[in-house]
């Protein structure tokens, strides 16, 4: 047993349970939660770092340290650090719960660390519960009871009902193959991935991970649950959760290893309907998180192309896309968290006049939303080019032009944002949002990083080829 | 016919009509009970297909657990008979298609292909074989339901402190 390839999980195991810990102290400060959670981000993510290019089979081979795990782990340890650096003010839950939402943010953190890295069925099932029950608790957290618990509701029984079927896929799955491991599973189903039972099987497993995507037809909690959820929290769902969900499904769908099939032809159906649904549903939206959240499910459709593709190619576009969804979402959020800062909804007339009250948030929001629009020079105009051309590559045409199609009805909504930042005047006077030193330091970072890396991707893009090599 | 599958075609019998009748109950105690009964039929059903342990499990925790809790829920919460239909017949026709095109295809792939029948390996998976292949292969996977279970735990205790809390909220506001 090599416990140093599993130092991150470990890490982040240990982090937890000092927060079970913690919340059974009486509270002397206020502030000493956000402080330790910090620090225990931050040490997280430079352990994933330092663990990046560990390898080996772990637990009897139901664990697969790779660096296309090991890449992942990077990029949720960095979510957290990035979503924790968020809760300085964290009004959004009573004060009494922090010790707990902290502890559920670590605890789902490590749930989808185990998610990147399962190669068995059942650890990938467990895990992508766990990361889903401490979502359902977070949800419940919001200070608004009422809004808080309709919303864990509604997003738990849509969930238990889209695990319910992928757990009857898994059933057919075994019953049509009568194999659990991944690496056993690659060298069975591309050769039957065309029998009936086996691609309904394969479809019906993949619904579980459409759920955590927030993919058609799994879609319908994400608006409520966005709306509903503390804000600190819809960032943590609308980054981490999806990049976890990117990573398994990249995993899975490559272990069909099935080329122009029906699984390609039923993956391209539910990319297409899930960015036209979210795109036309985000263009009547007034709720600021409820357009992201329409925006998340659009962007989804688009990360599915590259994971449909089955391709070297088409994997390294997806892990890049994954990354800068992570950027992207993230800056929308850091807004959303700025200028609500008694932890309501903003809706979008709240935006109005913000590039006088605080020009860099203002500027933020408009690269990140330019992003999201895949304008360039920004990092999602790169992460779409990639996409596409991996596509094209395939020669999927018409699914790359109903995908430009959508782009260009998001730009609608997106520049609507832009406009409420830059153009509207706000009818009442609002107080500027507050932003501490070091929040001006990550706004800044982030505002750079979204823009040298849409110049520059060529680094990324080589850490995300070795890093898909591992899956073809 | 054999024992085993006279047996079987009983169980058949008692799980399905047990079944029809929690459906069709308006009281909604009389369902939970009528369920139990189908529970045991399954519970039976999977001893004879040699999963003792599971047979075990479906009787403790679903016709144990799980259907005395409903049954707390159903006499904690005062549900409202329903005199009138449970759903409108708008929502009955879609129901009636899906079920008679269920139909035609079980009886399609029972009948259809009387060449394709496959018999199933008689396997025992004794309570102690099967503890051991769990908690030596997958020990992980027992791991991350531990941890699960401690989040449910946080989140009963989370919602359950909610409900106190408000009731003594109320109960400042109206001395």
């Amino acid at each position: 047993m090599m416990w140093q390839q599993f130092t991150p999980e470990l890490y982040h195991f240990a982090a937890a349970l000092l927060f079970t810990a913690l919340s059974m102290t009486r509270r002397v400060d206020n502030r000493r939660d956000y402080w330790v959670a910090l620090s225990l981000a931050g040490g997280g993510l430079i352990v994933c770092l330092a663990a990046v290019r560990a390898e080996g089979l772990l637990f009897l081979n139901t664990y697969k340290v790779d660096l296309f795990a090991q890449l992942f782990k990077v990029l949720l340890s960095m979510g957290l650090f990035l979503v924790v650096a968020l809760c300085s003010e964290l009004n959004g839950v009573a004060r009494r719960w922090h010790s707990e939402f902290y502890l559920l943010l670590f605890t789902c953190t490590l749930a989808m660390m185990l998610l990147v890295s399962s190669v068995h069925l059942i650890s990938i099932y467990v895990s992508l519960e766990l990361s889903s029950y401490s979502l359902y608790v977070l949800v419940a957290l919001r200070r608004d009871a009422a809004m808080g618990t309709q919303a864990a509701l509604r997003y738990f029984l849509i969930g238990i009902f889209s695990s319910a079927i992928m757990l009857f896929g898994l059933a057919l799955l075994y019953a049509a193959t009568g194999l659990t491991y991944l690496s056993d599973l690659v060298q069975v189903l591309p050769g039957v991935i065309d029998q009936p039972l086996v691609l309904v099987a394969v479809v019906l497993t993949l619904g579980g991970f459409f759920f955590k995507l927030a993919l058609f037809p799994f879609h319908f909690w994400a608006p409520d649950v966005y709306v509903g959820a503390p804000n600190q929290l819809a960032a943590f769902i609308a980054t981490a959760s999806k990049v976890a969900a990117v990573a398994v499904l990249l995993r899975v769908v490559a272990a069909t290893g099935g080329q122009e099939t029906l699984l390609v032809d039923s993956l391209a159906a539910l990319a297409i309907i899930s960015m036209t649904v979210g795109n036309l549903a985000a263009l009547v939206q007034k709720d600021f998180k409820r357009l992201l959240a329409y925006s998340s499910i659009a962007q989804a459709g688009y990360v599915l192309i590259g994971i449909l593709c089955m391709s070297p190619e088409g994997a390294d576009a997806a892990i890049f896309y994954a990354l800068a969804l992570l950027l992207m979402k993230f800056t929308c959020f850091l807004a959303v968290v700025k200028i609500a800062a008694d932890g309501g909804n903003p809706s979008l007339d709240a935006l109005a006049g913000l590039h006088r009250r605080s020009p860099l948030l203002a500027l933020a929001l408009m690269m990140a939303v330019f992003a999201l629009a895949g304008i360039p020079p920004t990092i999602g105009f790169t992460a779409k080019l990639l996409v596409f051309s991996a596509a094209m590559h395939k020669g999927y045409l018409v699914l790359v032009l109903i995908a430009m199609f959508n782009v260009v009805i998001s730009l609608y909504y997106y520049l609507l944002i832009v406009k409420a930042a830059y153009l509207t005047e706000p009818a009442v006077e609002t107080p500027a949002p507050v932003l501490s030193l070091s929040a001006r330091a990550l706004t800044t970072a982030l505002i750079i990083a979204i823009v040298v890396v849409g110049f520059y991707p060529n680094p990324l893009i080589v850490m995300a080829r070795q890093a898909s090599s591992s899956l073809f | 016919m054999t024992l085993y599958s006279l047996l079987f075609y009983l169980l058949a019998i008692i799980i399905l009509a047990s079944t029809v009748m929690a459906v069709t109950r308006r009281n909604l105690v009389h369902a939970i009970i009528y369920l139990v009964v189908s529970f045991f039929g399954s519970a039976m059903l999977f001893y004879l297909l040699g999963a003792p342990f599971l047979a075990a499990i479906e009787v403790i925790i679903y016709a144990g657990a799980i259907m005395i809790l409903f049954l707390f829920i159903v006499m904690m919460i005062d549900v409202d008979r329903h005199k009138e239909r449970l759903f409108p017949i708008r929502q009955c026709l879609p129901a009636i298609i899906f079920g008679l095109v269920y139909a035609a295809v079980g009886l399609m792939v029972t009948f259809g292909h009387s060449g394709s029948k496959a018999s199933m390996p008689i396997a025992v998976a004794t309570p102690n074989a099967f503890g051991r292949f769990v908690f030596e292969h997958h020990w992980l996977a027992v791991e991350i339901v531990s941890l699960l279970l401690l989040v449910a735990l946080i989140g009963a205790l989370y919602l359950g402190r909610l409900k106190i809390e408000k009731s003594a909220a109320a109960g400042k506001e109206t001395p």
